[in-house]
Formats: structure tokens, sequence, C-alpha cells
């Protein structure tokens, strides 16, 4: 099928891509920074953003394979419940904010707060994070290429943080763990799917929850 | 919300145009603060024109005629939708080196003319803010007790103050610019100049926005990576996020 090419208003964009059967293709042209294009997608289709893009891209879809030849602003991702968001470029704050399935690719870096409360997706980023990563995240999978800013996976739950690079510093609760069969395995898999040939499966620090802080306790008052 | 918009020329060429393109950049930012706006030119000294209603656009929040204070910086500001604004404030036409711009989602007081920013506590000074400060009545009465003395409600204007003051004392804009980051408590996003100098400053946890660009010819600071699309050369900047806490500054 012959992609359709879309540009004009956000609403009338989303409108059109909403209406795409399964298996259909479209790109969204000369996007400029524009905001919440292709939100809210269900259906097996392919949309390419081609080139910059703002908030929320590609937030709250289910199966659609998105790709942003560009950066992204805040948000990218967020809350998406299945498919794949690619961006081609960096992407700032939150990327992948409570998604709860699927993957989101970031190429280049991702800024603060990637992958805040995390509900169990992916979020795979080629580049560096900024700082609180992985903050609060309660399941999923953030794997890093390049290095981690402060306060790495403070306040984990069940998700759990793959840093190839180096660590600015740990967030509370955050600890550094043995990285078993299962981890490699779970980051060779990533690696292939997203293309990083930069990482080397057998060379992350693993980083999960302590879990002292799952239930209040006035004794770790002064860590929260 | 609130949104912020500068450009610095490293290229006189661009000179005239400078009010043009923050114009476009402003039109970018208007939903994120369409309470009211200003902005803040620094180039030849003038003669403004623009008048709204009885209050008009005032120079720093000072309450008097528009004017160009000795350093070439022209501040207007005004209630109302800023893509409105600009164009009474006849911002298209300006010309000169440097450029802020405001848009404001008013929390900390009341939408008024001297309520809106840029503040201008200090010639050639402007400081635009997207935040709230949670300590700045505590700010605001120790810089009362060094003999500050303010015009409005507001906590950006603390900063100015603030900012202003630590200038008077002799701290370079970088030192005091620092200051604000021990001294202060909130969120913010500063974009903070003078006649010859642009810095960007955010809180420690860096959560209003905050772009910067910068090609050989400009750089620009804005809330949203759509202000700076418009921009000459575009297409070839440089494009980051200042760190929390780190302050960016560039000089002429």
């Amino acid at each position: 099928m012959e992609a359709l090419t879309l540009t004009g208003e956000v609403r009338e964009i989303n409108r059109a891509l909403r209406a795409l059967p399964d298996g259909a293709a479209a790109t969204v042209a000369d996007p400029r920074g524009r905001h919440n294009l292709a939100v809210g997608l269900d259906a097996e289709v392919k949309v390419t953003i081609d080139g910059p893009a703002g908030y929320y891209i590609g937030g709250l879809g289910k199966k659609a394979d998105i790709t942003v030849n560009g950066p992204v602003g805040w948000g990218v991702g967020e809350n998406l419940m299945s498919g794949r968001v690619h961006v081609k470029g960096d992407a700032s704050q939150s990327a992948a904010a409570t998604a709860r399935g699927g993957l989101v690719v970031v190429d280049g870096n991702a800024s603060l707060r990637a992958a805040i409360s995390l509900k169990g997706a992916t979020l795979a980023v080629g580049g560096s994070v900024g700082a609180y990563c992985g903050f609060m995240a309660q399941a999923g999978t953030i794997l890093v290429g390049g290095d981690a800013g402060d306060g790495l996976g403070d306040s984990l739950y069940e998700a759990v943080v793959y840093v190839a690079g180096r660590i600015a510093s740990l967030g509370t609760d955050a600890r550094i763990e043995e990285l078993t069969e299962t981890d490699v395995k779970t980051v060779r898999d990533l690696v292939k799917t997203c293309g990083f040939d930069h990482i080397d499966p057998e060379n992350v620090t693993k980083v999960a929850s302590a879990r002292t802080l799952y239930h209040f306790d006035t004794q770790n008052h002064d860590a929260y | 919300m609130c949104g912020i918009v500068g450009l610095h020329l490293k290229d006189d060429g661009l000179g005239g145009r400078l009010g043009e393109l923050l114009a476009g950049m402003l039109a970018q930012v208007r939903e994120r603060g369409p309470d009211s706006a200003g902005v803040g030119v620094y180039g030849p000294v003038r003669t403004i024109g623009a008048e709204r209603g009885s209050a008009g656009p005032t120079p720093g929040g000072l309450g008097v005629a528009p004017q160009t204070d000795a350093t070439g910086l022209t501040v207007l500001k005004g209630v109302g939708d800023p893509v409105a604004l600009a164009e009474e404030f006849g911002l298209a036409g300006m010309s000169g080196h440097q450029a802020v711009g405001h848009t404001r989602m008013a929390t900390e007081s009341a939408v008024t003319t001297e309520g809106s920013h840029p503040f201008s506590p200090r010639p050639g000074l402007c400081l635009v803010h997207n935040g709230s400060f949670a300590n700045h009545a505590t700010v605001r009465r120790a810089l009362e007790a060094e003999g500050v003395v303010f015009e409005t409600d507001n906590d950006s204007e603390v900063a100015a103050r603030f900012v202003g003051h630590r200038l008077d004392l002799g701290d370079d804009l970088e030192k005091a610019l620092r200051l604000v980051c021990d001294v202060f408590d909130g969120f913010y996003t500063l974009l903070v100049t003078t006649d010859s100098e642009f810095a960007v400053v955010r809180d420690a946890v860096a959560c209003k926005p905050a772009i910067i660009a910068e090609t050989d010819r400009w750089v620009a600071m804005v809330s949203e990576y759509r202000a700076l699309v418009g921009l000459p050369g575009f297409e070839n900047a440089r494009v980051f996020e200042p760190g929390p806490e780190e302050v960016h500054l560039w000089k002429r």
C-alpha cells in the first residue's frame, strides 16, 4: 500500500492517522516541532514523522510502529500500551513516562527523568540519560548505551536498569546487582532489536531496587 | 507554564531582523502564557510610540512612559494576548543585538502590566522566569533589609532585584546566578541578560523546560523547540538542554 503523506493541523493529522487500517503506512511531513503527533493510535500501522517533533509523540498508543526522523520534546511514548516509538535523534525529558507496554527507542540522548514511573514497557536509549532516570519505575526494562546522570533509579520498584557507560550516582534505594545469564540475554535481544551494536551485553551495569522503601517506615524517614 | 524566548546575535548582519525573529518565536509560546507578555530589546536608543490604554507598556515595571534606558534596553509589557501585544509594541520592526520575550500564565501574583515580565531593576538588566519561587517572601525581606525597594508582589521581581543587587555589589552575572541557585527555593528556568551578556539557569530538578540552540550567527533560548524552527540556519544549529543548576552564559 502506498504511504499517505500528511500535513496541516495536528488534529487533522491525528484523525487521519487513527482512520488508517492495519497494515497501512503514513508519513507526517514537516512536523516543525509540533506536539501530540500520532497519539492514541490503535492499529498495526507504520507512521513516519519526518523531522523534529514536540511533546508526547506517540503517547497512549497501541500496536503502531512510529519512527521520528529527528529529535522529540517531552514525554515521547508517554503511557504507551504496546507497539514501538523509535526516535532517530535526542529526546527531551520524561521519555516513556508511565509506559505500560511496547518499546521506546531513542538513538541519541534522553534528558532528565527518562522512564519515570515506567509500568512495564521497555525504554532503550543509545546515548546517555540525564538525572533521575527510572524514578519510581514499577516494572519494565531500561537500557542506557551511554552514561547515566545523578539519582539513577531513585525509589525503584521492580523495573531494571542496564547501563553501558558510567553512572554519575545512584538514587535512594537503588543498588548495583550481579548480571545473570537472563539479564545478558535480555540485553542481547534488546541490543539486536534496536541495532545498538556499541553496547556489549556482557559488560553493562545492572541497577535494581534494594527494596528497603517498599513500605513506609519511620526508620527510613531520612531516606525520603 | 509561561513561555520564554531569547535571541542573542553574534552576527550584527541580522540586527535589522531581530524584532521580526523574536516576534516569530514569541508567537510559538503564545499558549504557554496567554495572560500577558513583554519583551526586552537591546539596541539603539529609540522613541517608543506604542501605548496600551492608560497603563501603557512600561519599562521594567517602573510605571513611567515607555523609554529606552541608557544602555539601549527597551522593555515593553502589557496584559492580553502575546501576539496582539507584539504587534502593538511594533516588535517586528525593532532592531538591535539581543532580545528576550515572555508570555505569562500567572500563578504568584495578579495579572497586571507591572507584574508582567521582563523585570528590569537596573539599567541593562532583564530577567524572565518560568516557574515559581517558594521562598520569595523570605528573600524579599532580606533584600528590603538591605535597602532594596520593590514595586510589585511578584516572585520573579524578587529574583530580578536579587540579581541586580548582587551586580550592584560587584558580583559578575555568573556569580549572581550561582547565588540564585543557593538562595532561592522553587522551580525556575531563568533567562537573564545584560547589554552584553545572555545567561540561562535552571533549578536543581530542572522541571521547567529550556532549550538552547547555537550557530555561528546567534544563540537562542526557548521554552519549546518549535520556537526555534523559524530561525535562519537553524538546521545546522547545535541544540541542547541546559542541565540542572548549570549556568550557561554568552558574552558579546
